[in-house]
């Protein structure tokens, strides 16, 4: 188990300024300039954070949605507390095919975690206390006092029979905002399916059956490789929160009880299946990597990879079908003379994208990802390959911006990380550091919230509370 | 991949994601002979000579050179669809699967109240 | 049984019966709003920008949301298949209609229409910016500001404005000025190249259906709108800049690739219906259609079903009830189970169980067994099913414009704030004379004239 790097990042260096903006006149410079000056996250630091003042126990564990929940109010600021029971959240142990010597290990106690969970912990601490035993509730409600936020995602109704469920906390912290997040809901007919985790939610919502190749093409519903509908779900919670934190400081003064499910998140955008079903009784189809609803709008094989290309209005269609045109004569002259590809109407027909997309692979054969972007860009045509991790974590723009950049964690070495998108001029987003052993931050936060003495932390120990 | 039939200059869409890597037979939906073919990364590297038998894939689509289409069952592939039919154009729906009233048709000015359709103020049903 | 203080402080009504009473949709007018008060201008289009404004407005936000006048905005003009339209348009080409790819992106809103190309229109949106709280947009980086009502004028006539950007890329960096689109934010972010089946098992990088980095990214953005809103009115006073780039959003999802990478040099592969870190957890095919009779091929075709047995009791009764002693014993413990190998054996295998079965068999079968599943539904069997009905997670809406739809509600539920669905949108401009006499002082002759130059 190595923890030495085994690639340097970046590859390439990262571009400099000066390379960004070379050739620019002082007009065009302005406002680009103007952006990074007020976004570029290295100035991050000397601003202030917009959820500083608020502490937050992360009480989810076994799923995604409440650790994304929480990452969100971290990387705005919020103190957020991550409870897990004694040896930690069993997501630590998730690593992918099981393979041990990919998990990151903290330099001090060579406790392992994996990846996934560690990308989550950002700017969390980390405590451990375990609700199932009648002390640790104890514990837990002389907590909750302290507190301006908790998460969970117990089986419905679970904290409710321990005596530390919302309705018995709001009793002792009526300010306390309490948000229960999960896959299908505390209540309703479907609640009580057993231990639920991502992907669930995604086949419960229409998301898989919607995603992949149709039938007729060879396809099979598809599901997201990310555990997705828990991000998604994971970011109506956190808007959840912060809307009842706003009401809570503006009008209220009080707490209120939030929930939000995976699944639901994504009923709410997933756009119009619902409506065309109420209309006609149509069933949304799978349509792999096209689009229903606009044509030209499709990723389609190129000469190395796969290549995104949009524009369904007629400027950009006619511009699209110009640059094939430069190495294609006879396409662009088929595609114009189509009478049924005038009008964008038209075009949206299953056969006429079939059409469009055949005659665009005569040209995208030929053309590398960076070629078709090069000489669609110079038409103004949004256009792009798919790219893999190894690009994303190349990619120039991103590497300048800071999209992917790399952190020092004094547990855990060099990580390579998504940061966060939450890039502003007043409060920006950012990383303080990721993740913490199981633990790691029992001492400070029992003493300074509970005034646990040495004797309360051994005696504690013990009996498997903490 | 474009297979412009060699027999009767039907212009068949191979399209992109089955027909990018293939070999195998497919058949004209103009002239109905077979071709066999084999592709490699979008670009034909063998073929189309004339072949017997039934087709391993047939063309997502096709049209001849006068732009008139050409699909159907044993000519094209089924396209995915949301309902029995695919129709591709504006449908009028007035009620919805509920039988209740819905906007679903295109109205004339006497139609409307305001921005409103007039039967919505109404309440017709 | 429990006999302690805390739970014999519990009121009698079951849990259950609390949270339905708690959050019951149809008690959702009766309760305050979060976000009373709160003016939004959204001058966007697609679904990045305007999903964005969309989800204040569920929370109670006053959003106006301005459209190019007579056409309105492009995703008024793409619906599936060009098919199902939504009439009027406009009061003035009310034979043309709205597409249902406008639809969940803009509910609750009040529906103004202004060109922003003229200085007329460019001084109602200045007006209407300096009594607002929130100002959303999602055009290409600078273009307002060259209008000259970007957040460097704004801000000085309203230094306590919300200014939040959406878009692509960002409007700095090497990268800036390219266009973007849902797609291909996934595309370039990253999470595209990881999802649909490897190569190996003949597929290919596929897109998240819906406009996912276009719909997810907006409650992002709304994410910041809402804290900034609150450090405004709790702490400085001040207004803020957010800018959002989806792409950047996407790159934030990718999980254990980016660190994984960093460590090791491994490019993250797709990994098809399966998961990489739990085993048995993914999506196996059904042999049977559940409505064989069917005409509608999204109904005749195979089922699929989740089937999730990832710790090792859940496994061995899997295997017991689907009647295999052989790999139960080779793969009883998690840690082999999870391997590639041991997947592409536990699957097929599971495929073949259930060859001669519909999902609802495979489902019957497994609930009693007590082991987690989940059928792959499709839309209609969302739509129609009684828990999310219940739920008020897609519900019939009774649309004063365009009459009986069935409508996805907000995605979340709060218990003394409820987000809620008011109405799925309007024509385009058809509040110009409400909002824009309320809050530009114009008069209707004044309305009239700018109507009739297509101004507004």
């Amino acid at each position: 188990m190595s923890s030495a790097k085994t690639i340097p990042w970046p590859a390439v260096p990262i571009p400099k300024p000066e390379e960004v903006y070379a050739g620019l006149s002082d007009q065009a410079k302005d406002y680009p300039l103007f952006l990074e000056s007020i976004c570029r996250q290295s100035h991050n630091f000397e601003k202030p954070e917009a959820l500083s003042r608020l502490r937050v126990y992360d009480t989810t564990t076994r799923m995604m949605i409440g650790h994304w929940c929480s990452s969100m109010l971290s990387e705005l600021g919020a103190e957020v507390i991550q409870i897990e029971p004694p040896g930690g959240d069993p997501m630590r142990k998730l690593t992918p095919f099981g393979r041990k010597e990919y998990m990151f290990t903290d330099k001090e106690t060579g406790e392992p975690v994996g990846a996934h969970f560690l990308h989550e912990m950002r700017n969390k601490m980390s405590v451990t206390l375990n609700l199932e035993t009648e002390e640790g509730r104890e514990i837990f409600k002389k907590m909750a006092v302290h507190t301006d936020i908790i998460i969970e995602n117990d089986p419905p109704g679970h904290r409710d029979s321990l005596g530390i469920g919302y309705r018995q906390l709001k009793e002792i912290n009526p300010r306390l905002i309490y948000c229960w997040v999960g896959q299908l809901g505390q209540w309703g007919p479907h609640k009580d399916k057993p231990g639920m985790l991502d992907p669930v939610a995604q086949a419960a919502c229409g998301f898989c059956h919607g995603t992949g190749d149709p039938k007729e093409f060879g396809g099979t519903p598809m599901r997201s490789a990310l555990w997705m509908a828990d991000h998604v779900g994971g970011t109506q919670a956190a808007m959840g929160i912060l809307a009842a934190l706003y009401y809570r400081e503006m009008v209220s003064n009080e707490g209120q009880f939030i929930e939000a499910t995976s699944a639901e998140a994504i009923i709410r955008i997933l756009d119009y299946s619902w409506a065309w079903y109420g209309m006609d009784g149509s069933i949304r189809p799978r349509f792999g990597n096209w689009d229903l609803a606009i044509n030209i709008y499709a990723v389609n094989p190129c000469k190395d990879g796969y290549m995104m290309v949009g524009g369904g209005h007629d400027r950009l269609w006619y511009r699209i079908w110009r640059v094939v045109g430069d190495e294609h004569p006879a396409v662009e002259e088929d595609i114009l003379g189509d009478p049924h590809l005038r009008e964008v109407a038209d075009r949206l027909a299953m056969n006429q994208q079939i059409k469009t997309y055949t005659m665009l692979g005569e040209w995208l054969k030929d053309n590398s990802r960076s070629d078709a972007e090069r000489k669609l860009s110079k038409q103004q045509v949004a256009s792009g390959g798919v790219l893999y991790v190894n690009e994303v974590a190349e990619y120039p723009h991103f590497k300048y911006r800071g999209h992917v950049a790399e952190t020092e964690s004094p547990h855990y070495g060099k990580i390579l990380y998504g940061t966060t998108p939450f890039q502003q001029h007043k409060t920006p987003g950012r990383l303080k550091w990721m993740g913490r052993p199981t633990g790691y931050d029992n001492q400070d936060t029992y003493r300074r919230l509970l005034g646990f003495t040495s004797e309360d932390f051994t005696r504690l120990k013990q009996a498997n509370v903490i | 991949m474009l297979l412009t039939c060699p027999s009767c200059k039907t212009k068949n869409f191979l399209d992109p994601y089955p027909f990018w890597n293939f070999k195998g037979t497919t058949q004209c939906a103009g002239c109905k002979k077979i071709w066999r073919l084999e592709t490699s990364n979008g670009a034909c590297v063998s073929g189309p000579e004339a072949a017997s038998g039934t087709a391993d894939l047939l063309p997502g689509f096709a049209e001849t050179p006068a732009y008139e289409g050409i699909s159907g069952t044993g000519l094209t592939r089924p396209a995915p669809r949301a309902q029995k039919e695919t129709v591709c154009k504006p449908k009028a729906i007035k009620r919805n699967v509920r039988g209740n009233v819905i906007a679903g048709y295109p109205l004339t000015k006497n139609d409307l109240v305001g921005s409103r359709a007039k039967f919505m103020v109404a309440g017709a049903k | 049984m429990a006999t302690d203080t805390a739970v014999s402080k519990t009121p009698q009504i079951s849990f259950e019966e609390f949270c339905r009473k708690t959050f019951d949709p149809k008690g959702e007018f009766a309760k305050p709003e979060a976000l009373k008060g709160i003016r939004v201008l959204s001058c966007t289009q697609y679904i990045l920008g305007p999903s964005c404004a969309s989800y204040l407005a569920e929370l109670g936000a006053e959003v106006i949301k301005i459209e190019a006048p007579r056409r309105g905005e492009a995703m008024r003009h793409t619906t599936p298949f060009n098919e199902p339209f939504l009439y009027p348009l406009s009061k003035y080409v009310p034979e043309r209609g709205t597409g249902l790819g406008f639809l969940g992106a803009n509910p609750n809103e009040y529906f103004c229409s202004i060109d922003f190309h003229r200085p007329e229109g460019q001084n109602l949106v200045k007006k209407l910016a300096a009594k607002s709280d929130v100002f959303v947009e999602n055009y290409r980086p600078g273009t307002f500001d060259r209008w000259g009502i970007g957040y460097r004028q704004l801000s000085a006539i309203n230094p306590r404005l919300v200014y939040q950007w959406l878009g692509g890329f960002g409007g700095w960096g090497p990268g800036r000025v390219r266009a973007s689109y849902d797609i291909l934010g996934q595309s370039q972010g990253g999470n595209f190249g990881m999802t649909g089946k490897p190569e190996f098992m003949g597929g290919s990088p596929a897109k998240h259906t819906i406009w996912l980095a276009d719909y997810w990214g907006g409650m992002m953005g709304a994410v910041q709108v809402l804290a900034s809103l609150y450090y405004r009115d709790k702490i400085s006073g001040e207004g803020n800049f957010i800018e959002y780039s989806q792409v950047h959003g996407v790159t934030r999802q990718l999980e254990y690739a980016l660190p994984l990478y960093g460590r090791h040099g491994i490019t993250r592969e797709r990994w098809g219906t399966w998961d990489t870190q739990l085993c048995v957890h993914g999506i196996i095919k059904c042999g049977k259609s559940s409505y064989p009779n069917s005409d509608n091929p999204q109904e005749s075709e195979e089922g699929y079903i989740l089937i999730s047995a990832s710790g090792d009791e859940d496994f061995a009764r899997l295997c017991k009830t689907v009647g295999d002693g052989n790999i139960a014993s080779k793969y009883a413990k998690a840690d082999a189970r999870v391997k590639a190998e041991a997947q592409l054996e536990i699957y097929p295998f599971l495929e073949k169980w259930a060859a001669d079965k519909t999902k609802e068999d495979v489902a019957n079968i497994l609930d009693k067994a007590n082991i987690l599943n989940q059928p792959v539904w499709n839309a209609k069997e969302v739509a129609t099913n009684p828990h999310w009905q219940q739920r008020g997670a897609v519900r019939w809406l009774d649309d004063p414009y365009y009459g009986d739809l069935l409508h996805q509600g907000p995605g979340y539920k709060m218990s003394q704030t409820p987000p809620r669905l008011k109405w799925a949108m309007k024509p385009v401009g058809a509040d110009n004379e409400s909002i824009l006499g309320k809050l530009a002082g114009l008069t209707p002759e004044d309305i009239k004239r700018l109507e009739d130059q297509e101004c507004i």
